[in-house]
C-alpha cells in the first residue's frame, strides 16, 4: 500500500498538477457556505468541517442533465462528459455511497452513460473524520470515520501534513505520477494517525440495527408507519441531501419545435413520484411514501445487492425542518 | 457507451380509433432505420417507452404481435390528465416519434405450450393480450397450443376494442370466443355481464391449463377468487401489472414494489408472486 | 419543568379528560440540541410527552388542513377529528387564515395561546460558535444561551444575538383570539420592523433583482418551504400541474425562480411572518426577504395585516373603491 506525505501548504501545488490535466475539486467556504467547487491555485482548500451540506453523488447524479435534445423530428445524444476529475474532501462515509450507486446506474444490461464516464473519469481523494457530528452513524451501517471504501485514496490529516494512503490502483498510479510532491512517512505519523482514527471512531454515536432487515420484512402493514410519519411534512429533503437517494423523472422540455430531454432527480416522498397518467395513484400517504423510503434503504436494497443503501451521514437527520430522525425510525421498528 | 435512454425514431404509419369515445387508438409504427428495426426483437407482454419529442415519454404495452413483421402496434388510452397520451393522440399519420425498448418479461409462451390456454381480459388492458392471441393464431405457431378461450369484456358495445379481430376469431374454429359487455344497446344481440360473472358462467376447465388475465385493477380483484375456484393454482393465474416508470430500466425507482421493478421484472407477474409482495396491488 | 409547562399539560390533561379533544398538536423534545418538535397527542397519558421552551420554531397549523383532508384517504367514513392545538402567535394567525380559507373546521379545533417569548434559531447558535463543530445546551441563564462546543468550552451567548428573526420583529407574540390562554408573560411587541425591507427597497431595481438572483440560486427544489407552510394546502401545488406544465422540471434558475415568485406572490395577504419556510430551508435562502416585502406592500396600499380576524376580507378577495392604484403601471 503506498503511502505519502505532503504538508498542507503544498496542496496547492498538487492542485496545480492536477489542474494541467484536470479539475480539481475541493471544499471552499464562500458566501454561500461550504461546497465542492472547482479550485484555482489561489483557492484556499478548507480542511476544517465536519462534512459538507450537498452530497458527492451531485458530482457524477446532477440534479437535472441534459440526455438528448431534438429538433423538428430528429433527435441527438448528448455527448458524454470527458472531464477529468479528481474529488478531494469527500467524507468517507460519501465515498461508499458512491460504490452503492454504482450498483444502480452501472449494470451489465443497462448502465447510465452519463453516470459512468464521469465515475470512470474521476479519482476520489477522502478525507478521514476526525469530529464526527451528532448526527453521524456511519459506524454503524458499515461505514466508518477512516473507512477506505469508495475511495481511490484516503488522506488523513496529520498536524501540518496530510497523509496520503492509496486504497485502488487508480489512486497508486495517481499518487505514483507526483514523485516529486509526497514524502515517505514517518513512524511517528503513522502513529499519531492511528490515533486520530481511533478517537474518531469512538466519537461516532452507534445504533443497533441488528435485525433490521428481517423486521422491515415483517412489518408492512404496521400501525407504525402512521405513527412515524404523522409529523413528516413530505418535503424532498432527505431523499435530495442523501447520498445514496437516486430516483429521477425523465421530462421533455420544448419551445416551438426545438427541445430536449432532461433527467432530473426526484423524491419518492411526493405523491407525483408515483402517480400515473389515468390519476390513479398506488401511494398516496405520506405514511406510504415514508415507509416506501424506509423499506428501499433498509430492506430492498439488502436483499437486491446485500447492502443497506445509508452510509449514516446524518444529512437526512440535522436538514429536516421537522426533525425526523432516521435512527430513531429504525430503532421502533426493531423494537 | 450505447444510451439506454436514447429513443429510435419511427413513423407512425397507421391510426385506428377503437372505440365510440374516440379515446383509444392504435397506432402502427414502422421504424425509420432499418437496423433499428432489425434489433428491436420483442415477445408477447413486452412493453415499450413511446416518446413525443415535447411531451415526453410513456411506457404502453406492445399490441401486435412478434410475428407481424411489417409493423409494430401499440393501443394507447388518451387521459384529461396525461400530457404524453394527448400528445399521442394529436398526431396524425405520417408524423415521427421515438420508440424506446421492448422492456420487461412476458407472458410465459414457452410454458403455454401443450396446454390449454384461457384469456380473460377488460377493458383496454387487453392489448397485449391481443399480441399473445394473434402470436398464438399465426399458422407457425397455433399447433402448439391446445384450446384457446377467450372471455373478454368492455363497459358497453362501442369500448369494444379491435372489432373486426374479434369478429374474425368468432368465425373461427380454432379459438372459443366469449364477448361481453357490462351493459348492452338496442343493437346489441351479444352477451351481457361483467367479466367474472361470465367466467364463472363459462367455467372453463383448469385442467392442464394456464390463464392470462388483464385487465383494470377492480376487474382483477373480482376475478382471482374465481379463477382459484375454478382450479387455477396462482402459479398459473398470470396477470401484467402497470405503474408510472421513467427509464423502464430499473434505474429511475418509480416503478418499484418490494425488490422488484416492474419495468424489469415485470411487468408479467403470476398471482402468486403479486400475493407474496408486502403491498396491495388490487 | 417550567411553569407554563407544567400549566399547559394540565390543561390538555383536562381537555382529554373532559373528552373535548382527540389529538392534541404540541411539541416534544426533540433528538438535536436546540430542538423542539411537533407531536401528536392522542390521550391524557401521552401529555408528558409535551414540552415548551424556547425551541418550539415549527408552525402547528400546518399540520391542520393535513389532518381534516386524512379523512378523505381513509376507507371507512370517521368523523372528522377534534384537535387541540398549541399556538404561538404566529401559529395562532395562521389558523385564523385557515379559517378564513375554509381549509379546517372551526367547531373541531381548540387553539391553546401560549405566552411565547421568541424562539433560539439553531443556525444562529451555529454561526456564534464559528462552525467550532457538533456542541451541546445546558439551557437559559440569566438570558443567555449556555453551550459547550466539543472542545469543552462553555459558551453563554445573549439570548437576543440568537432569537430567530421571525420572533424578534414578531408584531403578535400572544395568541389573540385562541379559544384558551396559558398565562405567562409574552415578549413584547415589536413595532421597529421592516429596518432590511427598507434596506432592500433602497436598492436599485437592477440590485435587487440580484439579490433575489443570489438567494433563489441556492435552491434545490426540495419544496421544504412550501411543505412547512400552513397556507400551502393546495392539494396539487402549480409545480406539479403537468396540463398545463407551468414551469419545467430542471434546476434552471428560470424555474426556481417561477416556482419562488409563484409561491412567494400566493402569500400576499396571507403570509403572517412566521418564518416557517425560512427554518425550513436547507439551503438557508433568505425567504423572510421576500415574504416580508410583501407584508409590508398589503399593509401599506391596502392597510391589512392577515391573520388576526377571521371575518375581514383579504385584500385580494375584494375591491374597494379607494384601492391604492399605485402600482399599477401604465403600458
Amino acid at each position: 500500500m503506498l503511502q505519502g506525505l505532503i504538508k498542507k501548504e503544498d496542496l496547492k501545488k498538487l492542485i496545480a498538477s492536477v489542474k494541467k490535466e484536470g479539475t480539481f475539486y475541493g471544499l471552499i467556504r464562500g458566501s454561500e457556505g461550504l461546497s465542492l467547487s472547482e479550485l484555482g491555485p489561489d483557492d484556499e482548500v478548507t480542511l476544517d468541517y465536519s462534512n459538507f451540506k450537498m452530497p458527492p453523488k451531485r458530482q457524477f447524479f446532477p440534479f437535472s442533465e441534459v440526455i438528448c435534445t431534438y429538433e423538428d423530428e430528429s433527435m441527438t445524444d448528448l455527448p458524454l462528459s470527458e472531464e477529468k476529475a479528481v474529488i478531494f474532501g469527500v467524507r468517507p462515509c460519501d465515498a461508499l455511497s458512491l460504490l452503492y450507486l454504482d450498483k444502480i446506474f452501472i449494470d451489465e444490461k443497462f448502465t447510465d452513460p452519463y453516470y459512468r464516464s464521469r465515475r470512470d473519469n474521476s479519482l476520489i481523494i477522502s478525507l478521514a473524520c476526525r469530529e464526527p457530528l451528532k448526527t453521524c452513524f456511519c459506524t454503524s451501517v458499515g461505514a466508518s470515520p477512516a473507512g477506505k471504501k469508495g475511495a481511490d485514496i484516503l488522506a488523513f490529516e496529520v498536524k501540518d501534513s496530510l497523509l496520503f494512503e492509496a486504497c485502488s490502483e487508480k489512486g497508486t498510479r495517481f499518487m505514483e505520477n507526483y514523485p516529486a510532491i509526497f514524502k515517505k512517512p514517518g513512524k511517528a505519523d503513522i502513529k499519531a494517525r492511528d490515533e486520530e482514527v481511533s478517537a474518531a471512531e469512538k466519537r461516532v454515536q452507534t445504533i443497533d440495527l441488528s435485525g433490521i432487515t428481517e423486521k422491515l420484512q415483517g412489518c408492512f402493514d404496521s400501525p407504525l408507519w402512521e405513527e412515524i410519519s404523522q409529523r413528516c411534512l413530505g418535503c424532498g429533503v432527505c431523499t435530495y441531501t442523501c447520498p445514496t437517494c437516486h430516483c429521477f423523472g425523465l421530462y421533455d422540455e420544448k419551445v416551438e419545435l426545438k427541445g430536449r430531454r432532461i433527467r432530473v432527480q426526484d423524491s419518492c416522498m411526493f405523491p407525483s413520484f408515483t402517480l400515473e397518467a389515468s390519476g390513479h395513484n398506488p401511494r398516496t400517504s405520506n405514511e406510504e411514501r415514508m415507509r416506501q423510503r424506509i423499506m428501499h434503504k433498509f430492506r430492498y436494497t439488502v436483499e437486491n445487492f446485500e447492502d443497506i443503501f445509508c452510509v449514516g451521514c446524518g444529512r437526512c437527520i440535522s436538514n429536516c425542518p421537522v426533525n425526523m430522525d432516521i435512527r430513531e425510525t429504525l430503532a421502533e421498528v426493531i423494537k | 457507451m450505447a444510451n439506454p435512454y436514447f429513443p429510435k425514431l419511427v413513423t407512425i404509419e397507421k391510426i385506428t380509433i377503437e372505440n365510440e369515445a374516440r379515446d383509444l387508438k392504435t397506432f402502427r409504427l414502422a421504424f425509420c432505420n432499418r437496423d433499428d428495426k432489425k434489433s428491436f426483437k420483442y415477445e408477447c407482454g413486452q412493453f415499450a417507452m413511446l416518446s413525443v419529442p415535447g411531451a415526453g415519454e410513456s411506457p404502453i404495452g406492445i399490441a401486435s404481435s412478434p410475428l407481424d413483421e411489417q409493423y409494430l402496434e401499440f393501443t394507447v388510452k388518451c387521459y384529461p390528465t396525461g400530457v404524453v397520451t394527448t400528445a399521442l393522440h394529436n398526431l396524425e399519420e405520417g408524423a415521427r416519434i421515438g420508440v424506446r425498448g421492448p422492456y420487461g418479461n412476458s407472458f410465459p409462451l414457452k410454458e403455454l405450450e401443450r396446454k390449454n390456454v384461457l384469456i380473460v381480459g377488460g377493458g383496454f388492458a387487453f392489448t397485449t393480450l391481443r399480441s399473445t392471441i394473434r402470436y398464438m393464431l399465426n399458422e407457425k405457431s397455433r399447433a402448439r397450443f391446445e384450446n384457446i378461450t377467450v372471455i373478454y369484456g368492455a363497459r358497453s358495445p362501442g369500448e369494444l376494442i379491435y372489432k373486426p379481430e374479434l369478429k374474425e376469431w368468432e368465425e373461427r374454429d380454432e379459438i372459443e370466443m366469449y364477448v361481453t359487455v357490462d351493459r348492452g344497446d338496442e343493437d346489441w344481440k351479444g352477451r351481457e355481464g361483467f367479466v367474472p360473472a361470465v367466467l364463472q358462467e363459462i367455467a372453463p376447465s383448469s385442467e392442464n391449463a394456464i390463464v392470462l388475465v388483464c385487465g383494470p385493477p377492480i376487474m382483477l380483484k373480482f376475478t382471482m377468487l374465481p379463477l382459484l375456484d375454478l382450479g387455477f393454482s396462482p402459479d398459473r393465474i398470470i396477470t401484467s401489472l402497470e405503474r408510472r416508470m421513467s427509464c423502464g430500466i430499473g434505474k429511475c425507482g418509480r416503478c418499484n414494489i418490494g425488490t422488484m421493478y416492474v419495468c424489469k421484472d415485470g411487468p408479467v407477474l403470476s398471482y402468486k408472486q403479486i400475493q407474496e409482495l408486502s403491498e396491495e396491488i388490487f | 419543568m417550567n411553569n407554563i409547562e407544567i400549566k399547559l399539560k394540565d390543561l390538555v390533561k383536562d381537555l382529554f379528560a373532559g373528552e373535548k379533544i382527540d389529538v392534541l398538536i404540541g411539541y416534544e423534545n426533540g433528538s438535536l440540541p436546540l430542538r423542539s418538535r411537533p407531536c401528536f397527542v392522542h390521550s391524557a397519558g401521552e401529555v408528558d410527552r409535551l414540552v415548551w421552551n424556547s425551541y418550539c420554531t415549527n408552525n402547528l397549523a400546518v399540520y391542520l388542513p393535513r389532518i381534516f383532508q386524512r379523512q378523505e384517504h381513509k376507507k371507512e367514513e370517521t368523523p372528522p377529528p377534534r384537535v387541540g392545538i398549541i399556538a404561538k402567535g404566529c401559529d395562532a394567525r395562521s389558523v385564523v387564515g385557515l379559517l378564513k380559507e375554509n381549509q379546517v373546521i372551526k367547531e373541531n379545533i381548540i387553539v391553546i395561546g401560549m405566552p411565547c417569548s421568541g424562539m433560539i434559531d439553531p443556525a444562529k447558535v451555529e454561526a456564534a460558535l464559528d462552525g467550532a463543530g457538533p456542541y451541546s445546551c445546558q439551557g437559559e441563564v440569566d438570558g443567555s444561551l449556555e453551550v459547550t462546543t466539543s472542545s469543552g468550552e462553555k459558551k453563554r451567548l445573549k439570548r437576543e444575538e440568537v432569537t430567530a428573526e421571525a420572533c424578534l420583529e414578531c408584531s403578535h407574540p400572544l395568541a389573540e383570539g385562541a379559544d384558551l390562554q396559558i398565562e405567562g408573560e409574552p415578549k413584547e411587541a415589536c413595532d421597529e420592523r421592516y429596518e432590511k425591507i427598507r434596506e432592500f427597497e433602497a436598492k436599485s431595481t437592477e440590485e435587487r433583482w440580484q439579490s433575489f438572483v443570489k438567494e433563489i440560486s441556492k435552491c434545490i427544489r426540495c419544496y421544504a418551504c412550501r411543505q412547512a407552510c400552513p397556507n400551502c394546502y393546495c392539494k396539487i401545488c402549480f409545480v406539479d400541474q403537468t396540463k398545463p406544465r407551468w414551469i419545467g422540471a430542471s434546476d434552471e434558475l428560470s424555474n426556481v425562480m417561477i416556482y419562488h415568485i409563484g409561491r412567494i406572490f400566493h402569500q400576499a395577504g396571507r403570509c403572517v411572518e412566521c418564518d416557517a419556510c425560512v427554518h425550513a430551508c436547507p439551503m438557508d435562502i433568505d425567504l423572510r426577504l421576500f415574504t416580508q416585502k410583501l407584508v409590508k406592500d398589503v399593509k401599506e396600499l391596502f392597510d391589512y395585516v392577515p391573520g388576526l380576524s377571521v371575518e375581514e376580507l383579504p385584500p385580494l378577495w375584494t375591491f374597494k373603491q379607494d384601492d391604492s392604484q399605485s402600482f399599477i403601471t401604465e403600458p
